[in-house]
């Protein structure tokens, strides 16, 4: 089960994320695009398009080569999707050396890939992806973006980072240059987990212990997206904000009845 | 905003015998050329009459090469499309041009942005964040197993019977996914799968997910095993 939404904000005129959420393929999806004029929404929906169409190909064959380097310390799901995320920064990158207007364009990434009861991440970019398991929230991706550099050299603490005016600056985005280095992590989930993918439109305005309070209530998925977007909007709403939210009870049933099904008409 | 800091960049021109001179990048597009109609014009019979361009997005140049005769290189590589960073030298025939950011020392402080709402890249900052890697295996001491010692290199190594399974089970009944353990930054935890029978560690049921440690006797789908610990090997910078 899932729902997905995602806002202009109230300070935009265009909304430059995109999203996609395929439960049958196990995937999720958020980018952030950037780029002038409207390069950003480009970007961000030929990444979405990208990364959604090399995985629903190497869903039906799975021989289709890998792009880029295999991670040893990744599953075969892992690596396909950090395959598809290379694939989509060839798309874009290729795409912003068409128009003028296009040049520079990027996006960020978020992704995730379930498979079974594990969990592959592959992010670019500041986009984020949190994970909520009984009853507490935890970032499975750390941003790629120079206020996080900052902290994680010790040089900057959180407070000073959210108000940094730098805060907007990412150090790694998807399509500027040719090739793409993608952060890949994999975990086990179970059922009672929930996914939170978001875009920093989310994240800029609104603490992880506000997010945690929505998430933890027991309202149907749809209203909290709800929720978490109006918090967004009522922090400023200056950017974007796109949320995906999976709760993985019906997905890894769905894995278990597919498995069943599979079994007894195979 | 707080910062109104022209975001600058120059050119220094050294053309074939001439004196440099150099030229502010002001313009979100600088043509270079051997005809009179580019913002750099070289007269030159090597160059190409819209030889490269350069391109300004937000904050960042592009220098692009307009499909010219000859080419245009950055130190010394051509290219076709290259974002520029600070002393970067670029070559067109004979002539060079340097490329000059506006002096912030060692990427610390990223020129101001014309838009700070906006999301933009910079590149070139260092990650020097490895930390130690640990390594571990198990050792299998009974049930039906493809191997006897198995490492933990994965990020998530599924003990089971499916494909991809680090500790492939070859019983007959032998779940396809019965347990996983898992690498979180500087420990090993393992979990027991969704409809799993029974995961022990050291004789007690695991439940949710427990940290391992060196010597833990690990207990599921009718296969036992030693969790080992191996010695940190610190990742030296590469």
């Amino acid at each position: 089960m899932h729902s997905a939404k995602s806002d202009t904000g109230l300070k935009r005129l265009h909304n430059e994320d995109r999203f996609v959420a395929d439960p049958p393929l196990g995937l999720y999806v958020v980018c952030d695009g950037m780029g002038g004029g409207n390069a950003g929404e480009i970007a961000s929906a030929l990444a979405v398009e990208a990364i959604h169409a090399h995985l629903a190909e190497a869903a039906k064959n799975p021989d289709l080569p890998l792009i880029g380097p295999s991670d040893a310390t990744g599953s075969a799901p892992a690596n396909r999707l950090a395959s598809a995320i290379r694939a989509a920064n060839d798309v874009v990158h290729r795409e912003s050396g068409s128009r003028l207007d296009y040049a520079g364009m990027g996006t960020t990434v978020v992704a995730a890939l379930l498979h079974e009861e594990v969990l592959a991440i592959a992010h670019v970019g500041d986009s984020r992806l949190y994970l909520f398991r009984d009853g507490t929230i935890q970032a499975l991706t750390t941003d790629h973006s120079w206020v996080a550099e900052q902290i994680l050299k010790g040089v900057m603490t959180e407070e000073e980072a959210e108000q940094s005016a730098r805060r907007n600056i990412v150090t790694r985005a998807l399509g500027v240059e040719s090739r793409v280095d993608v952060d890949l992590t994999e975990i086990p989930v179970r059922s009672g987990d929930m996914l939170l993918l978001c875009s920093d439109g989310l994240t800029r305005g609104v603490r992880p212990i506000d997010i945690l309070q929505i998430l933890s209530g027991s309202e149907n998925l749809p209203t909290m997206s709800d929720r978490l977007i109006a918090m967004a909007n009522d922090a400023g709403g200056d950017d974007n904000t796109t949320v995906v939210i999976v709760a993985l009870r019906d997905e890894l049933q769905a894995g278990l009845w597919e498995r069943l099904r599979k079994r007894f008409v195979a | 905003m707080p910062e109104t800091l022209p975001q600058s960049a120059k050119l220094v021109v050294k053309l074939l015998g001439q004196d440099s001179r150099h030229i502010e990048l002001t313009h979100e597009t600088v043509t270079i050329g051997r005809k009179a109609d580019n913002t750099l014009a070289i007269e030159d019979p090597a160059v190409s009459g819209h030889h490269a361009r350069i391109v300004k997005v937000q904050a960042v140049f592009f220098l692009e090469d307009l499909k010219s005769t000859n080419g245009t290189a950055i130190n010394g590589r051509t290219i076709t499309r290259h974002q520029l960073r600070d002393a970067d030298v670029i070559t067109i025939g004979q002539h060079r041009l340097v490329f000059q950011e506006n002096a912030t020392a060692n990427t610390a402080a990223p020129s101001p942005f014309v838009d700070l709402d906006r999301t933009t890249v910079l590149r070139g900052t260092d990650r020097t964040l490895d930390g130690p890697t640990l390594t571990a295996k198990v050792l299998i001491l009974a049930g039906k197993t493809d191997r006897l010692e198995y490492s933990l290199a994965k990020q998530v190594n599924v003990i089971g019977s499916q494909d991809g399974a680090v500790i492939r089970l070859t019983g007959w009944f032998a779940p396809k996914s019965a347990a996983t353990i898992a690498r979180r930054s500087h420990s090993y935890s393992i979990c027991p799968s969704q409809g799993a029978k029974s995961l022990l560690v050291n004789g007690t049921d695991v439940v949710g997910q427990q940290d391992l440690k060196d010597g833990d006797q690990i207990e599921v789908a009718g296969v036992k095993m030693t969790f080992c610990l191996l010695s940190e090997t610190k990742n030296t910078s590469r």
